[in-house]
């Protein structure tokens, strides 16, 4: 643990540690310490590594994910990570929860990429809030890795909410939205978008909390 | 005790020895036939023979006389009596009290008792207009002789030879030398008339009822609320948790009934994901369903039924599972919930269809090679490889995230032409040609594509696209996404 003491004044008696740390002119660096603890997973791309604090994947937080239409590789993202995280795990892997999938999770192809299908929970909520509440659960739950939820639209009310679910359950969330969200604000500690660019998906960082926003090149090594 | 306390070596000697308070309990025995000498058995044969529910609650009824009841099919029980005489009273009375329920139920019935299993038994099927009843082992042998063969249910080759060798009594069977039996018919038939003369014990299996939680609760005045009828559930739960940890019992279901004053009750039937008894669980899936429910009328009671009970197999806890869970980053209290929790908790507000897995399957049609699987495995992660054989499939392209629930035509039938949809081929193609024998065959030449960037649909997308060989058409299949 790291502490400063600012020091004015030369004490007679030699205090104890508890008597320095309850001073209230000693600032405890507990945020930071507790920051790097904090596992993260490596996203499988240097780049993109590199331009994340902690280099990956913030673990018990929430990340939105704007997307300009499907199929610009928005998962493949994410999966060498889950899959490296269920394998790291051991015997006892958790559980991975996609909730509103925009089309039917294809088993073997994702077998093929190494995870383990009988740790993934797929749900058809009936609505926006069904959908909304079903990721809550799952954040808060603390037996998931990650829960992915692709929504239309929600409010800021409920993004706050799965953040604080997020934290709880130390789950990773991600939050599929169309690219039409954007300029709406977010709690969440990650916002990518993905739109097409002239010849592949293009990647911007709109927030990074402790780094900084900007595009990021997919095909560098 | 005492040893701690005494001072020298020899006071050992005088000291009392330590009280035994083991004890062999000598009912396991006592049931299984063993023991005592002197058992006394009610046979009862019905006429027509009971269904398998019937027979259950038949036993069930005969519960009330003994505490040994014993099925013996495909229509008869076995009461053990000797037991309950001295609650009872009389023998006699005892019997004809036994009888009488059967003329309650209206079910034709012989019965009769005698000191061995089969010899009851056998006599209840000679089939006495009047009630048989022997408690004495010497008169045993005299009143079996009288039966003809066919009492012994024996199967119908021995019966066959027997009464080709001129026996058609049981009297006569008896007399036959022992040797001379057992090596006509097989030890077994020797061994039979030994039970039956109560010269061998005969172990029988005991019937165990089959055991339910059902609690009622019934209101002064109708209640609409359903914050009230959770609040009223409440003790419910409580008692039937500690009915099953009584028995160290879980349940996999549960019905809760709702009554009204006037139209059919209204049923919730609730599916847990695993064999549960505990509190939280039950009443997390109970709350769901009944903030879910749409009453149809007020309610006038509840009544919470449990399915039957299963053993629990009580899981061993980890004892290190709070450091993990704070070391992966659960900043507030780690693991509260199971993954079967969870499941259940999704299951019981958004229906059981909605919460589901998927399983690859070897299988060369995209479309074939996977399904959704409902039964979960929620305790014991399963093995890689998935027990179907889904690894066991290598392909040699890739395979898209996203498969769509029904290939998707390229711009109209019209064009068989791909750089007119915008497509850009970037890998393929890999041939797949399978299923001619079920009726679903497929010829297809799939290719991993790019759509160029402002098309319709799927702009900018790497999609999984095939070309049906025989219409030379073009669809959509998959998405990588």
């Amino acid at each position: 643990m790291c502490f400063a003491v600012v020091k004015t004044w030369m004490p007679r008696e030699v205090p104890t540690l508890a008597d320095i740390l309850a001073d209230a002119r000693v600032w405890r660096l507990k945020d930071a310490s507790a920051a790097a603890t904090r596992p993260v997973w490596s996203t499988g791309c240097g780049s993109l590594d590199a331009r994340l604090p902690g280099g990956g994947w913030p673990t018990a937080s929430l990340i939105e994910v704007l997307l300009g239409d499907t199929g610009l590789g928005e998962v493949q993202l994410f999966l060498p990570a889950l899959v490296a995280c269920q394998r790291s795990s051991g015997s006892e892997a958790p559980w991975l929860v996609w909730i509103a999938p925009p089309h039917e999770p294809y088993a073997p192809a994702l077998a093929q990429q190494g995870i383990e299908l009988g740790r993934l929970l797929v749900v058809r909520p009936a609505g926006a809030t069904e959908a909304l509440w079903a990721a809550e659960q799952a954040l808060s739950s603390g037996v998931c890795a990650a829960v992915f939820l692709w929504l239309k639209g929600t409010d800021d009310r409920w993004l706050r909410r799965l953040k604080l679910a997020a934290e709880a359950g130390g789950a990773l969330g991600v939050l599929f939205r169309p690219e039409r969200h954007r300029f709406e604000s977010s709690p969440a500690r990650l916002r990518l978008l993905m739109t097409q660019g002239e010849h592949e998906p293009r990647l911007d960082l709109l927030k990074v909390q402790g780094g900084c926003p900007g595009p990021v090149d997919l095909s560098a090594p | 005790m005492k040893r701690q306390t005494a001072k020298s070596p020899t006071a050992d000697l005088f000291a009392a020895p330590p009280p035994v308070t083991q004890r062999l309990s000598l009912e396991p025995l006592r049931a299984a036939g063993a023991a005592p000498r002197k058992q006394l058995w009610y046979a009862v044969v019905f006429e027509a023979e009971p269904s398998a529910s019937l027979i259950q609650r038949l036993s069930r009824h005969a519960l009330r006389f003994t505490s040994f009841v014993s099925i013996e099919p495909p229509n008869a029980l076995l009461l053990e009596l000797k037991g309950s005489l001295q609650l009872f009273g009389s023998l006699k009375a005892l019997h004809a009290d036994i009888d009488a329920g059967w003329r309650r139920l209206a079910l034709p019935a012989h019965s009769a008792t005698a000191p061995s299993t089969l010899a009851a038994l056998w006599l209840a099927r000679a089939g006495h207009p009047g009630p048989v009843v022997i408690d004495d082992v010497g008169m045993l042998a005299g009143q079996l002789a009288r039966l003809p063969i066919a009492c012994t249910a024996w199967d119908g080759g021995w019966l066959q030879t027997l009464r080709a060798m001129g026996v058609t009594r049981v009297g006569e069977l008896l007399r036959l030398p022992r040797a001379g039996l057992a090596r006509r018919l097989g030890p077994a038939a020797v061994q039979d008339l030994d039970i039956a003369l109560a010269r061998q014990p005969a172990p029988r299996r005991s019937f165990v009822p089959r055991e339910r939680f059902r609690e009622r609760c019934d209101f002064e005045t109708e209640v609409e609320n359903v914050a009230y009828l959770e609040k009223a559930l409440e003790p419910l739960i409580e008692r039937c948790v500690r009915f099953l940890r009584e028995r160290q019992a879980g349940v996999q279901t549960l019905q809760l009934k709702l009554r009204h004053r006037t139209g059919p009750p209204s049923c919730v039937q609730l599916g847990l994901a695993s064999i549960t008894g505990e509190r939280r669980r039950l009443t997390d899936v109970l709350t769901q369903k009944l903030a879910r429910l749409e009453l149809a009328a007020p309610v006038r009671s509840l009544e919470l039924t449990s399915g039957s009970l299963r053993a629990l197999s009580a899981s061993s806890l980890d004892a290190f599972a709070g450091l993990a869970g704070a070391a992966a980053g659960a900043a507030g209290s780690g693991g509260r919930d199971s993954a079967p929790q969870l499941v259940e908790r999704l299951r019981a507000r958004l229906g059981e269809d909605a919460v589901y897995g998927v399983v690859s399957i070897a299988e060369h049609r995209p479309e074939a090679a996977w399904r959704r699987v409902h039964e979960l495995r929620l305790a014991h992660p399963c093995a890689t490889g998935d027990g179907i054989g889904g690894a066991g499939m290598i392909h040699d392209m890739p395979r898209p995230v996203w498969l769509l629930h029904e290939a998707l035509p390229l711009c109209g039938p019209q064009s068989h032409e791909r750089h007119r949809s915008g497509l850009i081929l970037e890998q393929g193609p890999e041939r797949i040609e399978s299923g001619w024998w079920d009726g679903k065959g497929v010829a297809r030449d799939y290719y991993i594509a790019r759509q160029i960037p402002g098309a319709q649909q799927f702009h900018g997308a790497r999609l999984w696209v095939f070309q049906e060989r025989n219409s030379k058409r073009w669809y959509v299949h998959g998405v990588f996404a």
